[in-house]
């Protein structure tokens, strides 16, 4: 090649050189755009994605809520206060099986037409009540089935704030509490039947007590009588007539109380094999209420797996009652710690040894000797049957009742009653 | 009252009841020993005539039924009329099971309680009567030897005089002079009264 042309080349490469040059240039700043907008776009995609993710979550719950309120036991009902008519806008399953109405029947009507005349109508007062001053509300409702059954809910209604600051909606929760309230009852009844029985057991031996009394001079007055009219030997027939009228008048008082007598006589006890820590449970559910009212704390320390005793359930029972009923009346004053223990063990030689201990008053020594006899009594209101009755019935099954004063505060009643051989009571 | 008048001791501890029962059973001619406990009626020295016991079954020290057990086991077979005020029918079917007479629930009617009186007083009699000739064998017992017991016992089982001398070693002679004398001594006939005698007297035992 010359030396032209290698000079023209030169200044061609040169003004490629220029040219490229430019244009790499150009290339930076443009990729430098485009990669700017890849990040941009990569952070509006992790923005996007992210809300995706949220968005997802959010429905997730949403859905496990709803499915939590479907599959609840409590009837669950969202009510919309803003509309006049209280519409129900949400019901849960087990809402539909309390009202027994269908989803379709429930949705958007009345909240105070659901239930119809089955129940006493004082809580939906109530509840209109608080919802006039958007405050929550609760209370018990007995409801009536068709089939004459009887369901006792607990209903509870809390308002929902909307978007804004006012209440929009209420939340009800109704609760089937019939089981517990059966429960409930069935310990009323079961106290109440049992202080029937003792009731009829103190008045039994009242009247025992008191046609004994009244029989002894019947006898001597008929004696008398019969001894006086043999003497008199016909010799004085007047006064033999008003001496018969004395006998036969004696005979009716004679009659009275021995009618009386067996009108109340006492039946005969059922004797069973008895697990006698559940004797006392028993009898604990039966005072807990008395025990709560009363500030008494009640402990029991029963042995477990003890030989079962032979007894009357409801005598055991009515011992147990008396003695604690006992404790109750003398913890009444006690400033200190009320409490009563209940405590059952297995005494050596093949007996059963059940205490009630209390921290209450105490006895004065002085009438300690006259607490086995019937009619005394410290109480103003006293019979002073109780103690008598429960030791005649201790007696009877075979023990024997103690009482002491505790080293401490209080008293210790025991009673033994003789362990059973059977060990499948 | 003649002074050998069935005696009938009355235990109640009301006074009232014990006075009562006094008059109307003296009325009746008997002759009558009251007590307030069971003690009183035992530290007594019962008379030996025919008697009767009314026993309160309910007394201060021990109860009836029990007084009932003690007089059994010291030999005091005096017949009791229980009274009650109770009416209790285990108690009286226990009572009656150990030997009581009657048991009468207060107030006692005149009628039964002399009734019962009557029929106690008579069954002792009957049982005072055999006593009584159990007492006088036993006192004829008493008089003869040893030898001649034995030669009872064995007479008494229907044993010849034959075996009886050769089961004792002696002679038949020697036999028949001890079996005369138990005879007489026991004041007995014919061989059937004397087993008789031997069966009161509890020397065998008795015919069922």
């Amino acid at each position: 090649m010359n030396g032209r042309a290698k000079s023209r080349t030169g200044k061609i490469k040169m003004k490629e050189k220029k040219k490229s040059a430019k244009q790499s240039a150009e290339n930076k700043i443009r990729n430098k755009e485009i990669q700017r907008q890849a990040d941009e776009l990569k952070i509006k995609n992790g923005l996007l994605k992210n809300g995706a993710e949220k968005q997802l979550e959010f429905e997730e719950q949403i859905h496990i809520l709803t499915k939590a309120l479907a599959s609840i036991d409590e009837g669950i009902f969202i009510i919309d206060i803003r509309k006049p008519d209280f519409p129900v806008i949400y019901a849960n399953r087990a809402f539909q099986k309390m009202t027994a109405h269908s989803k379709k029947e429930i949705l958007s009507r009345n909240y105070f037409h659901l239930y119809g005349n089955k129940m006493d109508s004082s809580i939906l007062d109530k509840i209109k009540e608080a919802i006039k001053k958007k405050k929550s509300a609760a209370g018990m409702m007995l409801e009536f089935q068709e089939n004459g059954a009887k369901h006792w809910n607990l209903l509870r209604i809390t308002p929902v704030k909307g978007a804004g600051d006012g209440v929009t909606h209420y939340i009800g929760i109704q609760t089937d509490i019939t089981p517990i309230k059966e429960k409930e009852q069935e310990i009323v009844r079961q106290r109440e039947s049992l202080l029937h029985v003792t009731r009829v057991g103190k008045l039994a031996e009242f009247v025992s007590s008191l046609a004994h009394e009244i029989n002894q001079p019947l006898t001597s007055i008929l004696s008398y009588a019969q001894a006086s009219r043999r003497m008199l030997a016909g010799k004085e027939p007047e006064i033999e007539e008003i001496l018969s009228h004395i006998i036969s008048d004696n005979q009716r008082a004679a009659q009275v109380i021995k009618r009386l007598r067996s009108l109340l006589k006492k039946s005969e006890p059922e004797m069973k094999f008895l697990d006698i820590n559940e004797v006392v449970r028993e009898t604990t559910e039966l005072i807990s209420t008395d025990a709560s009212v009363r500030k008494v704390s009640v402990t029991l320390a029963l042995e477990s797996a003890l030989p079962p005793v032979k007894g009357d359930r409801i005598q055991l029972q009515q011992v147990l009652l008396n003695l604690i009923s006992n404790s109750f009346d003398a913890l009444e004053k006690t400033k200190s710690a009320r409490k009563i223990l209940l405590r059952t063990s297995l005494k050596g030689s093949g007996s059963i040894i059940a205490e009630v201990k209390d921290t209450g008053c105490g006895i004065p020594e002085e009438n300690m000797p006259k607490l086995s006899k019937r009619f005394f009594t410290s109480k103003a209101d006293g019979l002073g049957m109780g103690l008598s009755i429960s030791r005649s019935i201790v007696r009877e099954h075979g023990g024997s009742l103690e009482i002491e004063n505790n080293k401490g505060r209080g008293v210790t009643v025991s009673f033994t009653l003789p362990a059973g051989e059977n060990n499948n009571p | 009252m003649s002074s050998r008048a069935p005696v009938v001791y009355i235990v109640d501890d009301d006074a009232s009841i014990r006075d009562a029962l006094s008059l109307l059973v003296k009325e009746e001619g008997f002759r009558v020993e009251s007590f307030k406990n069971a003690s009183g009626f035992l530290e007594f020295k019962h008379l030996k005539r025919p008697s009767c016991l009314i026993l309160d079954i309910k007394l201060p020290d021990i109860n009836g039924l029990e007084l009932q057990e003690i007089m059994e086991e010291r030999g005091i077979f005096i017949p009791i009329i229980f009274i009650t005020g109770h009416g209790n029918i285990p108690m009286s079917v226990k009572g009656i099971k150990g030997g009581a007479v009657d048991f009468l629930p207060k107030p006692i009617t005149e009628k039964k309680l002399i009734k019962a009186v009557g029929e106690a007083i008579s069954k002792h009699k009957t049982l005072r009567k055999k006593q009584a000739e159990i007492e006088s064998i036993r006192q004829r017992i008493d008089t003869l030897t040893p030898r001649e017991k034995e030669v009872f016992e064995l007479v008494a089982r229907e044993m010849l005089s034959k075996q009886i001398a050769s089961r004792l070693g002696t002679s038949l002679q020697t036999i028949k002079v001890h079996r005369a004398r138990v005879m007489k001594k026991m004041e007995a006939e014919n061989l059937r009264e004397l087993i008789r005698l031997a069966r009161k007297a509890g020397i065998i035992p008795p015919l069922k």
